[in-house]
């Protein structure tokens, strides 16, 4: 397994452990296996993408792309195009499955059960973050920021997790960041060219089961930090609510740091009422007889989206020692005023503290901070219930049946707020709480019947066992059945009373609980709750109770009911500005609803759905067929484009297309001309030239080697000849186009060349079979790396023959790279010359010139890195038989030119020179030039330079 | 101090026929390789490299370690054309009027007579030039560069072709001083011997060990011969692009971070000149960038001073070179065509 490959699978596996911190959120834990094959798939593609290679973007896309592919066959396959392609549908139908499992998530309580969209949340969470992953760690070769993706997806499931049992789970994750860190670690000794053996016998790779002592030792430490990282926060008692620790984390908690507040209780609401035991939550006692009505409520959900409430994000501010008035209360409706003195228990840790509605006084010790809206108290900076005992002056609100019948229209901005209702919302609710309150005067009368349907004439059951369905239709699924327990209750009254313009929200906390021998009043767990307020100007929020045989309905609801069933009474002239809708259907919208989200009638709605879902129309599939065409076309576009270009260009050269200037100039380029037309006729000449010999180069850049500014095109031909592995009259016809360039270039007149087109195609044609295969132009975008033909492609120097590499070196480990980049390199050895002797026979190449080409190729290949035995900056890696010297380069040193030198003629085996170092059977040798060029500078026979090791 | 005459005749002009650029310059040039050659087994590249420096009007210093050479090969070149040669032994008793001459009063004319020193003469070899004091080897400044000799206010001109040849020991070695800065400049190109290859060792010990193959050696070109050819050389076309190139190479050289002292502006003439004569020789009319990264080693490594730094490092001036070649950029032809016919100039010095 490559390096690379390695790392690939170690980051796959990095991922899936800390995945597997989200294992105990879950019922059913099958989605991992679906997630682990998934990642799989996705890791293939990308190991394939890197060996291809592809371009580092364009591997993380094609990862991408498979990824989206893979989940849409998995969870939209019957919305695909093909069941495979995601069409428009198959994104609908993402989004759906998103919206129900972030609703979902916030309806279940741990462990959820694992609906689709949980489903879909997880394995999708699971394959981005691999992705990620698979990215920084694998595609751009830095797995140490790998771990923040990692830690990210840890953090989500740590954070929810909602016992302390879960540093299991940490050690897994942890586990799999560190194998990831010690592939990358050993992939990177590895591209060193040697591994670290435990003795002189463990030259080369470390055999399979002798492991080599850095891992030995990174293994020790990376188990030493994990045994620290799980001991040190028990030791330490400040730390005792870390991460790995989050007792009464579970029952609600929000986030109370800040000025900001958002709750989602509802979850740990249903486990309460699930509980089997009831455990005392708190006793209080009260100065009250009617502790009837004495509701504690936490906290009010004031916003809908349709399936369930959630509260607002509200300003904190300190808590007054008065409360404001409670809103819209009227000093007439009458109010009584309570004292109460609570205490919480200690097991109760709830960071809102439970009061009466509306409170006016609080006294309690701690940080306490003040939600005016819900006049709710939210602990500061973990402050919770646990143990605390605290006074509350509240009022009694009992306004008469009356009175409320009687209420003026609320205000605008109550009313804007309170009754918005999203455009999700089924219709069925809308045309039930019609139907329900079908013949009420009043608002109050509404509110009043919606109750009593709830509670007593619907055929409703309480029942804490049900699932709430998922999605929108959590409600109308509810209506449909008619079990549920008080938070399906409150939550469809509220929704109802919403659609009928009453201004609404949903409060939870605890209903009165039992009266004790003592005097007191003992609230336990199972005596949690959530009820409906409904906002009466005059009155406030009051409190509705639909849910059947639990708590108490209150006194103004209860005198109203006679009067409600009374079909004589007649209905006074709606007093609110925007009436409860009436019962013609024609007239369903109201002014409001008009102005808020338009008002589309339920049937047409639901003859819009089936036409839409009855799959794309066929101009839609035209169009997606173009599209993908036209997609697909996208990467042809470089291809054309060349195609162009290069017949463009080679039309410039060939003579035919010329005008007459340019056939002159031809024919008669020697013979005596004018001289302006000779100066026309060198211009056709040189420009024709120049266009060919650009073609040359962007042909063999096409083929993957890139050009090198610093060279003249004799030594550019060179280099394309050598990389290409050109031969024959390929290599021949590229040494004319050179000629003919440099003529054009550089000499006074330019000398007329013909037929340079068809030696570019001759040239084309040779690289073709040599460079594999057609141009890619991944190969001619690649990054082109710093030196010469070390950058041009992995494949230039994996096929080299003669190359100076180390046979069997990974050529792609960057940083490695065949050490050749200098012109005719001593290691180009016998193609080289032969490549040279072709050309002087095709060409009008001099002989001398020749001969200073092979002195410039005897200077070695090398190539620059640190020094590893004395740090200096640089060091040469060379081949043993070329040694540096002081002069310039000059041929390679022969065996026995230098008496006393003959030692280190051989490669020198690492266990010679320095024995604690061991290599890989090589014939490249890294020393730095300062040990080598003492015993050069100074190379008399007395002295024996082995000492200078 | 020996200084002695080897051939102090100036000759008479030979009558043969006269060298053109074409093939006859490369015919005497190919003469004298070969001729040079038979003394100097295995060495092709540094003889071509003495041979393009005697062509470009250069002087030439040859850096290697004892025994490789280095006065053979001086001396081979010297004799292989029929000019007047003299050698000056460089000792640490030299003194500057050795080299230059003397003005003695003539008795009898009651005049002052100057007597002309070892420099006068078409080649000069000057052996073991750094074992002299940098006072002697000041006295070859003014006549390397502006080819006379100023004594008692009379200005000689030295006779053309004129080529100092000097051989000397790496500075490391005992009982040498490094030469001047300036001086250093003025030799156009610095060559090192390096050892023959086992082969050609073989062949020098069946040669030299009979007859010294000196004795053997005729001239085949004569003095007139070289004026010719340098005159030739000086035709050369060189493109504007292939200067620009010498110019940003040297200007490279001093900028760059690990060299204390560049390369000079004569450095850049120099090197144009020798990439000419490289070409000539070559039987081309127009010099290349090629020649230019041909030379590039042997004209300038000699004249630039590392940093301290660099030399602790072990950088030296040849591994420096070698890697500006690499990384400066010929300039663009097609860009420097297309400026040209469109009747513009560049904007900028350099492409990149």
């Amino acid at each position: 397994m490559s390096g690379r490959m390695r790392l690939a699978v170690c980051a796959a596996l990095a991922t899936l452990a800390a995945a597997c911190a989200l294992l105990p959120l879950v019922e059913r834990t099958a989605w991992i296996l679906q997630a682990a094959l998934l990642l799989a798939v996705q890791t293939a593609v990308g190991v394939l993408g890197r060996r291809m290679p592809l371009a580092r973007p364009l591997t993380v896309a094609a990862q991408a792309v498979a990824g989206l592919l893979l989940l849409t066959v998995v969870f939209a396959g019957s919305q695909a195009v093909g069941g495979l392609l995601p069409g428009p549908d198959a994104f609908r139908e993402f989004g759906q499955l998103v919206q129900e499992g972030a609703e979902d998530v916030g309806r279940y309580a741990i462990p959820a059960p694992a609906t689709t969209g949980i489903r879909l949340l997880l394995v999708g969470g699971v394959l981005v973050v691999g992705l990620i992953v698979d990215a920084l760690a694998v595609t751009y070769g830095a797995a140490a920021p790998a771990g923040l993706p990692l830690l990210a997806l840890y953090s989500v499931a740590a954070g929810l997790a909602k016992d302390g049992t879960d540093w299991l789970w940490f050690l897994v994750a942890a586990a799999g960041y560190l194998v990831l860190l010690l592939a990358e670690g050993r992939d990177r000794l590895a591209r060193w060219g040697r591994v670290f053996g435990g003795g002189p016998g463990g030259a080369g790779f470390a055999p399979a089961g002798a492991v080599p002592a850095p891992v030995r030792t990174g293994r020790r430490i990376g188990a030493l930090v994990l045994g620290i990282a799980l001991v040190v926060p028990a030791v330490l008692p400040t730390m005792d609510s870390g991460l790995l620790d989050s007792p009464g984390r579970g029952s609600g908690a929000g986030a109370g740091d800040g000025g900001v507040t958002s709750v989602k209780p509802l979850v740990a609401l249903q486990d309460s009422l699930k509980q089997p035991v009831n455990r005392e939550v708190m006793r209080y006692r009260t100065s009250t007889a009617n502790s009837r009505d004495l509701y504690l409520r936490i906290v009010a959900l004031d916003r809908f989206d349709g399936s369930s409430w959630r509260s607002s994000e509200r300003r904190l501010t300190e808590l007054p020692d008065e409360l404001p008035a409670p809103a819209g209360l009227a000093p007439d409706v009458r109010a009584d005023l309570v004292n109460t003195s609570v205490a919480a228990s200690g097991s109760y840790a709830q960071n809102y503290l439970p009061l009466p509605y509306p409170a006016e006084r609080v006294r309690a010790e701690g940080r306490w901070r003040y939600e005016p809206e819900g006049r709710a108290l939210v602990g500061d900076r973990g402050q919770t219930t646990r143990g605390l005992r605290y006074q509350v002056s509240s009022l009694l609100v009992e306004p008469t049946a009356e009175q409320l019948t009687e209420a003026p229209a609320p205000p605008t901005q109550v009313l804007r707020e309170y009754t918005a209702v999203p455009s999700s919302l089924p219709s069925v609710v809308a045309r039930t709480a019609r139907e329900v309150t079908a013949g009420s005067a009043n608002a109050y009368q509404q509110a009043v019947r919606l109750q009593d349907w709830f509670a007593v004439d619907g055929g409703f059951r309480y029942d804490t066992e049900v699932e709430s369905g998922t999605g929108g239709q959590a409600i109308a699924k509810f209506l449909k059945d008619k079990r549920g327990f008080c938070v399906h209750y409150s939550f469809s009254m509220a929704a109802m009373a919403r659609t009928l313009g009453i201004p609404s929200r949903v409060a939870v906390g605890f209903m009165p609980g039992t009266p004790q021998a003592d005097g007191s009043v003992s609230v336990g767990s199972k005596d949690a709750h959530a009820w409906p307020e409904l906002y009466f100007e005059g009155a406030g929020w009051t409190r509705f109770e639909p849910t059947p045989s639990r708590g108490s309905a209150p006194e103004y609801t209860v005198s109203q009911r006679p009067s409600a069933a009374d079909p004589g009474v007649p209905s006074p002239a709606p007093a609110r500005s925007a009436p409860a809708a009436p019962p013609s259907a024609d007239d369903r919208c109201t002014a409001r609803m008009k102005k808020l989200e338009g008002c589309v009638p339920p049937p047409q709605q639901a003859g819009g759905g089936s036409t839409g879902t009855g799959g794309p129309g066929a101009g839609a599939l035209a169009g997606i067929a173009v599209a993908v065409l036209a997609v697909a076309a996208l990467p042809l576009l470089p291809l054309l484009w060349r195609r162009r270009v290069r017949a463009r260009r080679l039309a410039d050269t060939a003579p035919r297309r010329r005008g007459k200037a340019a056939r002159a100039a031809e024919a008669g380029a020697p013979g005596p001309e004018g001289p302006g037309r000779a100066g026309a006729g060198d211009a056709v000449v040189a420009e024709r030239t120049l266009a060919a010999w650009r073609e040359l180069t962007d042909s063999a850049w096409d083929y993957g080697i890139p050009p090198d500014e610093a060279r003249s095109p004799r030594s550019a031909v060179e280099r394309i000849v050598r990389l290409g592995e050109l031969d024959g009259p390929a290599a021949e016809a590229a040494g004319r186009v050179a000629t003919a360039v440099e003529q054009v270039l550089y000499a006074p007149r330019p000398r007329p060349a013909g037929g340079l087109a068809a030696e570019v195609g001759d040239v084309r044609a040779g690289l073709r079979p040599a460079r594999g295969g057609a141009p890619g132009c991944g190969r001619r975008w690649r990054r082109a790396r710093r030196s010469g033909c070390c950058g041009s492609s992995p494949g230039a120097g994996r096929r080299r023959p003669h190359g100076c590499g180390p046979a069997g070196r990974r050529p792609s480990a960057a940083g490695w790279g065949p050490p050749c980049a200098r012109p005719g390199s001593a290691a180009d050895g016998p193609s080289g010359n032969r490549e040279e002797k072709r050309r002087g026979a095709g060409t009008s190449v001099p002989a001398p010139r020749r001969k200073a080409w092979s002195r410039k190729a005897q200077w070695p290949c090398s190539s620059r890195r640190r020094c590893q035995r004395c740090s200096m900056r640089s060091i040469t890696v060379r081949r043993c038989r070329t040694w540096p010297r002081p002069g310039p380069p000059r041929g390679p040193a022969a065996p026995g030119w230098a008496p006393g030198l003959g030692a280190l003629r051989q490669p020198v085996t690492a266990s010679a020179a320095h024995p604690s170092i061991t290599r890989k059977p090589t014939t490249l040798i890294q020393y730095c030039p300062g040990i080598i060029t003492p015993v050069m500078r100074s190379a008399m026979p007395t002295r024996n330079p082995a000492t200078a090791w | 101090m020996t200084t002695h005459d080897e051939r102090a005749s100036l000759g008479d002009p030979p009558t043969r026929a006269e060298p053109s650029v074409g093939g006859d310059l490369i015919t005497t040039a190919e003469r004298i390789r070969r001729a040079v050659e038979s003394v100097i087994e295995g060495k092709p590249e540094v003889v071509r490299l003495s041979l393009t420096v005697l062509l470009a009007e250069g002087h030439l210093l040859i850096e290697d370690v004892p025994g490789v050479g280095k006065t053979m090969l001086a001396k081979a070149l010297a004799r292989s054309i029929d000019c007047s040669v003299r050698r000056i032994q460089f000792t640490p008793d030299l003194l500057p009027s050795d080299i230059t001459g003397v003005s003695v009063f003539d008795q009898q004319r009651r005049d002052f007579e100057f007597k002309p020193g070892a420099i006068f003469a078409q080649i000069v070899i000057g052996d073991e030039i750094n074992r002299a004091s940098p006072k002697t080897q000041s006295a070859l400044l003014e006549s390397m560069e502006e080819r006379q000799v100023t004594v008692d206010g009379h200005t000689y001109e030295l006779p053309g072709p004129f080529m100092v040849v000097a051989t000397q020991n790496p500075v490391e070695m005992e009982g040498t001083y490094p030469l001047p800065e300036a001086q250093r400049d003025r030799f156009m190109a610095r060559v090192s011997m390096g050892y023959p290859s086992p082969e050609a060792e073989m062949r020098m010990l069946d040669t030299h060990s009979v007859v010294d193959p000196l004795d053997d050696l005729q001239p085949v070109a004569h003095a007139h011969d070289i004026l010719k050819l340098v005159d030739a050389v000086r035709t050369v076309h060189v493109a504007d692009s292939v200067r620009r190139y010498a110019v940003d190479l040297v200007a490279a050289t001093r900028q760059h971070p690990e060299l204390r002292l560049g390369a000079s502006p004569r450095a850049t003439l120099h090197l144009v000149r020798a990439a000419k004569a490289a070409a000539a020789l070559a039987g081309r009319e127009y010099a290349l960038p090629d020649d230019v990264q041909a030379l590039a080693v042997a004209v300038l490594a000699h004249r630039l001073l590392p940093t301290a730094q660099a030399q602790l490092g072990r950088r030296t001036a040849e591994q420096i070179i070698l890697e500006l070649l690499q990384r400066t950029p010929v300039p663009d032809p097609a860009a420097q065509h297309r400026w040209a016919s469109n009747g513009h100039q560049p904007p900028g010095a350099r492409r990149l």
